[in-house]
């Protein structure tokens, strides 16, 4: 136990002496501080700037041969498009086309008639709206016409086609707009986290390796504190990098949150309940753990670290399966399809899965125990034979062995 | 204390890499492995510090089998090797309190030992920037630094300058007298032959020699006089057949039986003008040619 204690401490020693690491760490707080801090640095520049700033809006033209059409849409398009400034097009069609081209104006309607126009843009945006903000508004302006034309009184008509349709949405479960956000974000850290640090295990397994401290630290050590105390300093290295930076971006929102205050999806991810916090820390370790240990046997048949790249390629590859599955099922709206639920009782898969189900569903509470329950034995029977691949995996040079021979260099050696 | 190899088989898939292996080491006594290349030397030592264990035989302490939770090895390993971009003080320590040393300890015992092999000047600079020589010096501190009861030494001099060797020279006899087992692996005969009271020569996986060198050395037929001279001619146009001319330059005179050895001796103090004789004994060297070159 000792000396599982020496060598996790050395190994942790490692990760904050490494200037990568140190270096990553520090980037990634600043440009989380940073970022929170950016409505208040934003607000500060549109301060100064707020005087005129009407007259940086493109120019909308609105052409018509009819004089009192084009003055009734002007009308209409001014409350409609507060963002451009609306102007009736004094010359001809392909003057305003120049217009356009030139970049004086940016779109022109002409209108045909009062139910039909011609939308001329230079480029057409993927979000370009305007033609349905100006189908909307055309139709209003078609109804309001015909219902004034029938003897309805003004005023009436315009109640009748602006009533308010009053709404109340009421989730029983989970709000899935709201946890998309953070639940994405989580599952890309955990997603990030798990490839770096594995990589680094792996990596740090190898160069033992080839630099033959190996031969050494066999003699030293037993291979399974060797193993568990790797993997768990780069967990814990990993989680206090986490931390450091979530710690950081709740610090600095906490400074800045009168500026964030309207922006929802920045709110939502503050506001996480607490057990989901947990949940993260759970499936967070045990993910990582269960990774590591993989990372870490791969390392140990690599003799050079070239070899690595190409040795890891399975685990990457499975993982990324496991991310792909997750984040398709989320953007689908639906994450509790049969293969998410298979998924989140496998224990390479269940990190990520069990845990989104969680954010987004509603998950009864004996599938999340069955799964952490399952994902922690395989996480302990996974380490166990990762030490074992390891001690027989540390003595072989040369080409990486096959899956095959490993196996049985194992139960040879019991 | 004595260490015992009995019986050590061991196979790796279908290889029969050691076959019966046994041997004893004494406490207070140096003992030297040897054997050419792939011969088992390496496989020996893995088993005898349980990096895995044997198919069939086992390691005594004593008469009990070995507690490897309680008996400290040191050992300095064929292919060196340490953590090259840590700081030489910093992993001395980390490996002496893997072999279970507290930490404070395990400091005062590297600080000692840096002293000692002189290597003050480099307790806090990254390995990768020491010379070659002197890695090996550090590493020779991983060996020792724990007080170990055991220590395996995998080809120690090689890469040393004589001054280092010497240092090493006497630093092993410090540690034989000690009382330590102290198993030597090594190529160089002259070394072995230096330190080592005690052989074994691994040929094929199994023991070809093992037992006191000097005994060893006894149980050849002492039937030849190695003979130094400034003239050798008379000598040779009188002994014939019999006198042969050695690498170093010395005369070879093979005799009927060893008890004519005071005869000749007398022959050839009164006859010719001779520097030195004495009765022919095989070098390590000779031994080991014989006995590790036998094809199986």
């Amino acid at each position: 136990m000792r000396q599982f204690g020496t060598i996790l401490k050395f190994e942790l020693k490692g990760y904050f002496k490494n200037k990568i690491f140190v270096g990553i760490t520090v980037f990634l707080v600043l440009v989380i501080a940073v970022s929170m801090f950016l409505p208040n640095i934003f607000s500060s520049i549109q301060l100064e700037k707020s005087p005129g700033a009407d007259e940086q809006h493109p120019v909308l033209l609105i052409y018509a041969e009819d004089a009192a059409l084009s003055s009734l849409v002007k009308q209409y398009f001014d409350k409609a498009f507060p963002d451009y400034q609306v102007k009736i097009a004094s010359g001809s069609l392909d003057e305003i086309r120049q217009q356009i081209a030139a970049g004086q104006a940016e779109c022109a309607f002409a209108m045909d008639s009062a139910s039909s126009y011609t939308y001329y843009v230079n480029n057409l945006s993927m979000y370009d709206t305007n033609t349905a903000i100006a189908d909307t508004v055309l139709l209003d302006v078609y109804r309001f016409t015909a219902m004034t034309n029938q003897g309805i009184p003004p005023e009436q008509a315009e109640s009748i086609l602006s009533v308010p349709i009053d709404s109340k949405t009421v989730s029983l479960g989970k709000d899935q707009m709201k946890n998309f956000f953070y639940t994405y974000l989580m599952i890309l850290a955990l997603y990030i986290a798990i490839l770096l640090y594995g990589q680094m295990v792996a990596t740090n397994v190898a160069t033992e390796k080839s630099s033959r401290a190996m031969e050494l630290l066999i003699t030293s050590a037993k291979p399974t504190s060797m193993m568990f105390g790797k993997v768990l300093a780069s967990c814990l290295a990993g989680l206090i990098q986490l931390i450091a930076v979530f710690g950081t971006a709740l610090l600095c929102y906490q400074i800045n949150s009168s500026a964030w205050g309207s922006n929802e999806l920045i709110a939502s991810l503050f506001h996480i309940p607490v057990s989901l916090f947990i949940y993260l820390l759970v499936f967070f370790t045990l993910g990582f753990l269960i990774y590591a240990f993989l990372y870490g046997a791969i390392g140990s048949t690599a003799s050079k670290l070239e070899d690595i790249n190409t040795s890891v390629m399975p685990i990457t590859f499975l993982f990324l399966a496991a991310f792909m599955i997750v984040i398709f099922s989320m953007t689908s709206g639906n994450v509790d399809t049969v293969l998410m639920k298979v998924c989140s009782f496998i224990p390479f898969t269940s990190p990520i899965a069990m845990f989104t189900r969680i954010c987004m569903s509603t998950v009864p509470w004996y599938e999340i125990t069955a799964s952490i329950a399952i994902l922690i034995v395989s996480t302990v029977a996974v380490g166990v034979f990762a030490a074992k691949i390891y001690r027989v995996g540390v003595l072989l040079y040369g080409t990486p062995p096959k899956i095959g021979s490993i196996l049985k260099a194992i139960f040879r050696h019991r | 204390m004595i260490l015992e190899l009995k019986n050590i088989d061991k196979s790796f898939g279908e290889k029969k890499v050691l076959q019966g292996v046994s041997f004893s080491v004494e406490g207070g006594k140096a003992f030297g492995l040897l054997g050419r290349n792939g011969a088992g030397k390496t496989t020996t030592i893995r088993i005898l510090m349980d990096v895995f264990p044997p198919n069939a035989g086992e390691v005594l302490l004593d008469g009990k089998p070995i507690d490897y939770d309680k008996i400290g090895f040191g050992y300095l390993p064929e292919e060196r090797g340490l953590y090259p971009k840590k700081v030489v003080f910093d992993q001395l320590v980390y490996f002496a309190a893997l072999k279970g040393m507290r930490h404070k300890a395990a400091a005062k015992a590297v600080d000692a030992w840096l002293e000692r092999l002189d290597m003050k000047e480099y307790r806090n600079k990254r390995l990768d920037t020491l010379s070659k020589g002197n890695q090996q010096k550090i590493q020779l501190i991983t060996a020792l630094a724990h007080d170990p009861k055991i220590v395996i030494l995998d080809e120690p001099f090689s890469g040393l300058d004589p001054v280092n060797a010497q240092l090493l020279k006497d630093v092993v006899k410090e540690q034989i007298a000690k009382g330590k087992i102290v198993l030597f692996s090594s190529h160089q005969m002259s070394y072995i032959e230096e330190f080592c009271d005690s052989i074994a020569i691994i040929n094929a996986g199994k023991i070809a020699l093992s037992g006191d060198l000097r005994a060893i050395k006894r149980t050849y037929v002492r039937d030849r006089l190695v003979v130094n001279t400034e003239n050798p001619a008379p000598i040779r146009t009188d002994f014939g057949a019999s006198c042969t001319v050695r690498e170093n330059g010395s005369l070879l005179i093979q005799m009927k039986s060893p008890e004519e050895k005071t005869a000749v001796m007398k022959q050839l103090i009164e006859k010719y003008d001779v520097d030195e004789i004495k009765v022919f004994e095989p070098s390590l060297n000779d031994i080991f040619v014989e006995y590790a070159g036998r094809q199986v």
